[in-house]
């Protein structure tokens, strides 16, 4: 090759490089949204395509038309990571686990926190449930739950940053001792993991052990014996409650749509997201022509 | 003198039995793959499955169609990326390198054989894909950095260890009357190794080459952070796709009946597309050794 052509390409290898490192970005409203979901699995998805509309009644059938376009992540904390790196990304989690690195939007006017989640002014939120097989008030189990929903447990929920809900009794330890496996939604995780310390200061001699998965795996382990609780992040389908399930609910979580920290919006309305999430505004132009 | 042939015998069998295990292994797989994934192939029907576009499991759809795709556009960019780099690398290492250099690179090649692949998952993340995302970006394509590109060029620096390993063994391989001989009648040290040496050694390069096929085909957890995972046919170099492999690992924890034989199949189908590279490379190499 001759020396020209040699010198040519190394300079366009070059220039591709440099262009890619580097560069200060220029908000562009044409550039396509990088539009985040979870998978099929998750509680967090399930709850955002029925609060915000996604489904479609076809041939008896709700679908579930969330855009083939969108970004599929397979957990909380990859979506906050994904969308805390691109600029022109949106995406939905739990909002106890929302943390400085997003940016999480008031939809409908309402401003997302505890107090705007509990009066109801915020609309997108969704229970926390776990999940049992029918179980004896002397098992580990049933001491477990009494715990979570007790003062002391709901306390922890909302020093979690999550909606506690009426508490009962106060808590007393019964010196129970074995092993139990609580498993599941990967928004429930994070509080989960803050009742499980709590709980064992108060039983040293109870070991829990919490997997982190999504919640219909917390469903289908729980039903085969995988784990001894099921954590999920929406409400039991008729389907898995005929199996022989049965839910509490342990808190109330809203789900945040956050967006990155250099995106000017800061507020949408629950149809521009139902349009982003469905397809119909593929760029950031497209969905503030209101 | 009995003894000796009894040991002999013992010995025979041993390493017999070691054959067996393997075997047994394979077959094994064989069966617990097609017993769970044939019926199912069979109650969703093999062309709505193979060649169905959507990917639905929640309303009963199975078509896989648009991961077969995937995958195939994947493996095709490692190769691209993989194989020319991975073959000129080993010619440079068994005929031009300097012996200064040698135990370094071959050391670094090495290394990259032992990374695991979700180390390569996270190098992919955090270093290929805002690259990707903001030349894309710059060049006004569009795209969000996971796409089919990215997972070609993290695939392809994935078997270069293997394809590197394979082919400079068999060029070393190749008798030096070969290199010789050609110099002998007057080649160049370049032409002779393009002209005679590397043909000779084809064999070996192309075991290489399916090797490297078959690790990129099998790859699952670099590929499912950067490839984006959207169930549906490509639509462009810069958007992103789903592989069959990446399928199944999404799913599989939390599938249930249909579903969860629906994932089973898919191994089937990966299983088989493995097989018919093997066999064709077989009978590739069959009909140059007649030839």
């Amino acid at each position: 090759m001759c020396r020209k052509c040699k010198v040519l390409i190394l300079w366009l290898v070059l220039v591709l490089i440099l262009s890619g490192c580097g560069h200060e970005e220029v908000w562009n409203p044409d550039n396509d949204i990088t539009i985040v979901a979870r998978e099929d699995g998750s509680g967090t998805r399930g709850a955002f395509t029925e609060l915000f509309a996604l489904e479609q009644e076809e041939g008896g059938k709700l679908l579930d038309m969330t855009t083939l376009e969108a970004q599929i992540t397979n957990s909380t904390a990859v979506t906050i990571g994904t969308v805390a790196e691109d600029e022109y990304a949106i995406g939905y989690i739990s909002y106890g686990s929302l943390n400085q690195s997003v940016k999480a939007l008031a939809i409908d006017g309402a401003k997302i926190s505890e107090e705007t989640i509990k009066s109801g002014d915020y609309q997108i939120a969704r229970p926390f449930n776990i999940v049992t097989k029918t179980y004896k008030e002397s098992s580990e189990v049933a001491d477990f739950i009494h715990f979570i929903k007790s003062r002391q447990g709901q306390k922890v929920v909302s020093e979690a940053g999550f909606v506690s809900l009426e508490a009962d009794a106060d808590y007393k330890s019964s010196g129970l001792s074995g092993k139990l496996v609580v498993g599941g939604s990967s928004s429930v995780s994070p509080v989960m993991e803050k009742l499980i310390e709590a709980y064992q200061q108060a039983n040293p001699q109870m070991e829990v052990e919490m997997q982190s998965t999504d919640s219909t795996t917390g469903v289908t382990a729980t039903l085969e014996g995988g784990y001894d609780i099921g954590m999920i992040s929406r409400d039991l389908k008729p389907s898995e409650g005929s199996r022989g399930l049965q839910a509490t609910v342990i808190a109330v979580d809203g789900i945040a749509i956050i967006v990155n920290k250099l995106n000017d919006l800061d507020a949408l309305t629950s149809a521009e997201v139902q349009k982003i999430y469905l397809g119909e505004a593929m760029t950031w132009e497209a969905v503030t022509q209101r | 003198m009995k003894l000796n042939k009894f040991k002999e015998y013992f010995m025979q069998g041993v390493f017999f039995l070691a054959a067996c295990v393997s075997i047994l292994a394979v077959a094994i797989i064989c069966y617990f793959l097609f017993e769970g994934g044939l019926p199912a192939i069979l109650k969703i029907g093999p062309l709505k499955f193979l060649g169905g576009q959507v990917w639905r499991p929640n309303n009963d759809m199975y078509g896989i169609f648009p991961m077969i795709v995937g995958s195939l556009y994947v493996t095709a960019g490692a190769l691209l990326f993989g194989v020319p780099i991975g073959i000129l690398t080993s010619v440079f290492m068994a005929m031009y390198c300097p012996k200064v250099l040698y135990r370094p690179l071959k050391t670094a090649i090495e290394l990259l054989a032992g990374i695991p692949s979700v180390v390569y998952g996270f190098f992919g993340l955090v270093v290929l894909v805002p690259a990707i995302r903001s030349i894309g970006r710059t060049l006004g394509l569009g795209g969000n950095g996971n796409s089919i590109l990215t997972a070609s060029l993290l695939l392809g620096m994935m078997i270069l260890p293997t394809i590197i390993g394979v082919t400079e063994s068999a060029i070393r391989a190749v008798p030096s009357y070969y290199y010789e001989g050609a110099l002998a009648l007057g080649a160049t040290h370049e032409r002779a190794i393009f002209r005679t040496v590397l043909p000779a050694a084809k064999s070996g390069v192309v075991a290489g080459v399916v090797l490297g096929v078959g690790r990129a085909i099998g790859e699952t957890m670099a590929v499912i952070m950067v490839a984006g995972n959207q169930p549906r046919l490509p639509n462009g170099l810069l958007r992103g796709i789903r592989t069959l492999t990446a399928n199944i690992v999404l799913e599989m924890g939390y599938a249930t009946d249909l579903h969860r034989e629906a994932l089973i199949a898919t191994g089937v189908v990966l299983f088989v597309f493995i097989l018919l590279i093997n066999v064709s490379v077989s009978l590739l190499n069959r009909r140059d050794k007649n030839a």
